[in-house]
């Protein structure tokens, strides 16, 4: 080929000298297009290849090809499971499993009767008629079981039935049964959070991949259950409840009602077992408030240590009349007062104080309104009102006032810690942290309640109480339960609230029994001294090796003058020793 | 010339195809394999969570008591068997049974045992 004949040749490719100028016409014009034509087509090549270039740069260079990957990768978790819930030392206490759920297209269904009576054989809770009912319609989706256990769903495909489907789904599964009924909670079958943490946590639980650990230790809440079953079983009670806090962090080490239920199977949600006593049920405690009290009289300096009321005869108030239940018919000094739990001598301390500073103190320690806390179950505290001076001297010895146990473990905490209020929670806090409380009453009234709690076990109506060797303090408290508007003598509420180390206290230890019967055991007595104080000081033994607090000689010279009580008289110390 | 360079240029083009084809299929392959590991990793964490759950539930702190109970002769421990290093007295450099005596009167030691080593419980 000649390169001069041809009419697409580019004109910068310039004929040989000897060759004719090319001429106007029509050849000229074709030679004009075609140039044209190829300019641009030139153009379209060269930003094609400007864009594979950019586009190769990209790949090789920056992450465009890791998208991709990270995207292959993370296709196969379509929606993540709800987050585990774990204790203080990572055991497992609630965990989402895949199981079988069965649905059923209607439409492809073709004897409803004949299919719903077919599974009806297999799976035994599941209503007949109803599930007919459901075949019958003309939905494109209906549920028909979920979940299925293995052998469910095999005998289920078996039958080969058309229309029936299965379909993986989340199940939430307990496997410490009933250990943390009411603390853990359950869900329904859509996986919602009906009760406990599973409420309470709901929407992080659902985002969450991370578990939620609570401060829960399974190991104390065992012990616990255990302890409070024990008495309960012991005395005929008709239930019990417990808690043991961290006094220095507030965080809820266990938290125990009985009756319980297995989150497994969750009860009706209306029935006694459903219902987390310690912190949905609002209690009259009785003389276990006397802590509160003396700590009232102690930092307001109506009193103090040395200080003496007169209790020589019961307390005449309007139609009421105060009794004690351990008599002295004498002056008592203040930690008498506190160590054979007089009522009357509570009374006018109370009285002393008057009503507006005792309104003041309860509501610094978080007793008069609802706790702060993550279980959705939280009871109100029963305040009277108005609060007349009858109403301040019945509190002065618990009654006249409902509570919570929780909020009573919270604020015998702060009493006994150095004065800090910490709210309580359900949540870890990491090793070494040491939370922002508020100080709500001196460090030295605090001192001096930790000597008077110990007094109570030493010598007073605790004695049951004593671990050796791990410095309990405590107060015993028995109300008189209201039945047909008035006290019951028969009809009681007996608690202890330990606290331990008293020297330096690391835990608070609540365990009230709810309507226990003497026996031959307690001489017939159903008292917090009688039915709780051992319950308390066998749960202490038990858990102190797994917390690692060590027993101490409790008659060295060091700890005797640590608890020293001064204002103590020889004569106090000799009846108290009986 | 000319036809050489056409001949190169095809064989290019030819070779290049092959080879994208090659990456191609085997792109898709690895595509397959990664999303096969994926789904045995997603059985192998379910296995886990099964056994975590079970591990749990076979760690219920009342069946382990009870199989305590039943299989060890071990019970729970008392504050007196528990002890520290700090409260154990110095080996004595006098005779045995003239350290015996010289022990504080609450250790039941007999005179030929060793003092105190021969205590219940172990120091922590």
């Amino acid at each position: 080929m000649k390169p001069d004949d041809n009419p697409c040749r580019p004109r910068h490719f310039k004929p040989g000298p000897c060759t004719p100028e090319p001429q106007d016409g029509p050849a000229q014009l074709l030679l004009e297009t075609s140039h044209t034509r190829l300019i641009i087509t030139a153009v379209l090549f060269c930003l094609a290849f400007i864009v594979i270039g950019a586009r190769l740069v990209e790949v090789a260079g920056f992450k465009g090809g890791e998208t991709r990957l990270a995207h292959i990768a993370a296709t196969e978790r379509a929606e993540p499971a709800r987050a585990d819930i774990v204790d203080r030392n990572g055991v497992l206490l609630a965990t989402t499993l895949e199981a079988p759920a069965l649905f059923a297209v209607p439409k492809l269904i073709k004897d409803p009767e004949r299919v719903a009576e077919q599974l009806a054989s297999i799976l035994p809770d599941i209503e007949e008629s109803e599930v007919a009912a459901k075949l019958a319609s003309d939905k494109s989706f209906v549920w028909i079981k979920r979940p299925l256990t293995p052998s469910q769903a095999l005998e289920v495909n078996r039958l080969g039935l058309p229309g029936l489907q299965f379909q993986p789904v989340g199940r939430r599964v307990y496997p410490e049964g009933n250990l943390l009924s009411h603390v853990v909670g359950y869900v329904d079958v859509d996986g919602k959070g009906l009760a406990g943490m599973e409420r309470g946590f709901d929407e992080i639980l659902r985002d969450g991949q991370e578990p939620v650990e609570l401060s829960v230790d399974a190991r104390i809440q065992y012990i616990l259950r255990d302890e409070i079953a024990r008495a309960i079983a012991q005395f005929s009670a008709a239930g019990g409840l417990g808690v043991v806090m961290d006094v220095n962090t507030g965080e809820v080490v266990a938290m125990v009602s009985l009756p319980d239920f297995d989150p497994n199977q969750p009860v009706d949600a209306d029935s006694d077992a459903a219902r987390n006593q310690a912190t949905l049920g609002v209690y009259e405690m009785g003389s276990t408030f006397k802590i509160f009290n003396t700590a009232l009289a102690l930092e307001t300096r109506t009193a103090t240590l040395a200080s003496s009321y007169d209790a020589t005869k019961p307390l005449q108030i309007g139609r009421y009349t105060i009794h004690d239940d351990h008599a002295q018919r004498r002056w008592l000094t203040v930690p008498e007062i506190f160590q054979y739990s007089s009522n009357i001598g509570s009374a006018r301390m109370a009285l002393a104080v008057g009503i507006d500073r005792q309104k003041d103190f309860l509501g610094r320690l978080g007793l008069l309104k609802t706790p702060n806390f993550e279980l959705p179950e939280l009871g109100a505290p029963l305040v009277p009102s108005p609060w007349r001076e009858v109403n301040s001297m019945t509190i002065a010895f618990g009654h006249g006032i409902s509570v919570s146990p929780l909020q009573m473990a919270t604020a015998v905490s702060a009493v006994v810690n150095g004065g800090v209020l910490h709210p309580p929670t359900l949540i870890k806090r990491p090793a070494g942290y040491a939370p922002a409380g508020q100080q709500v009453l001196s460090t030295r009234t605090s001192e001096d309640l930790r000597r008077l709690l110990r007094l109570v076990v030493e010598h007073g109506t605790g004695k049951l109480a004593n671990a050796p060797g791990y410095l309990v303090g405590g107060k015993t408290g028995t109300a008189e339960k209201v039945s047909d508007k008035r006290y019951d003598r028969h009809e009681l509420f007996s608690s202890f609230i330990g606290v331990f180390p008293i020297t330096a206290p690391r835990y608070v230890v609540m365990i009230s029994i709810n309507r226990p019967h003497g026996n031959k055991a307690s001489a017939g007595f159903a008292t917090g001294g009688w039915v709780a104080a051992p319950a308390v000081a066998r749960v202490i033994e038990r858990m102190a090796p797994l917390v690692g607090i060590q027993p101490v000689d409790e008659d060295s010279p060091e700890i005797r003058r640590s608890l020293m009580v001064d204002s103590l008289s020889p004569q106090g110390r000799k009846l108290a020793a009986n | 010339m000319i036809r050489l360079a056409t001949l190169l240029w095809a064989l290019l083009v030819a070779a290049s195809g092959y080879v994208m084809f090659q990456v191609k299929y085997q792109v898709v392959q690895l595509e397959d394999e990664l999303a096969h590991v994926n789904r045995l990793i997603d059985g192998d964490r379910e296995q886990i969570r099964v056994l975590d759950a079970e591990w749990s539930f076979l760690n219920q702190p009342a069946r382990l008591a009870e199989l305590a109970k039943r299989h060890l002769k071990l019970s729970p421990i008392t504050p007196t068997q528990i002890s520290r290093l700090d409260q154990l007295p110095w080996r004595s450099p006098t005779p045995p049974a003239a350290a015996a005596s010289a022990a504080p009167p609450s250790a039941p030691s007999q005179p030929t045992a060793a003092p105190r080593s021969s205590l219940p419980g172990s120091s922590r």
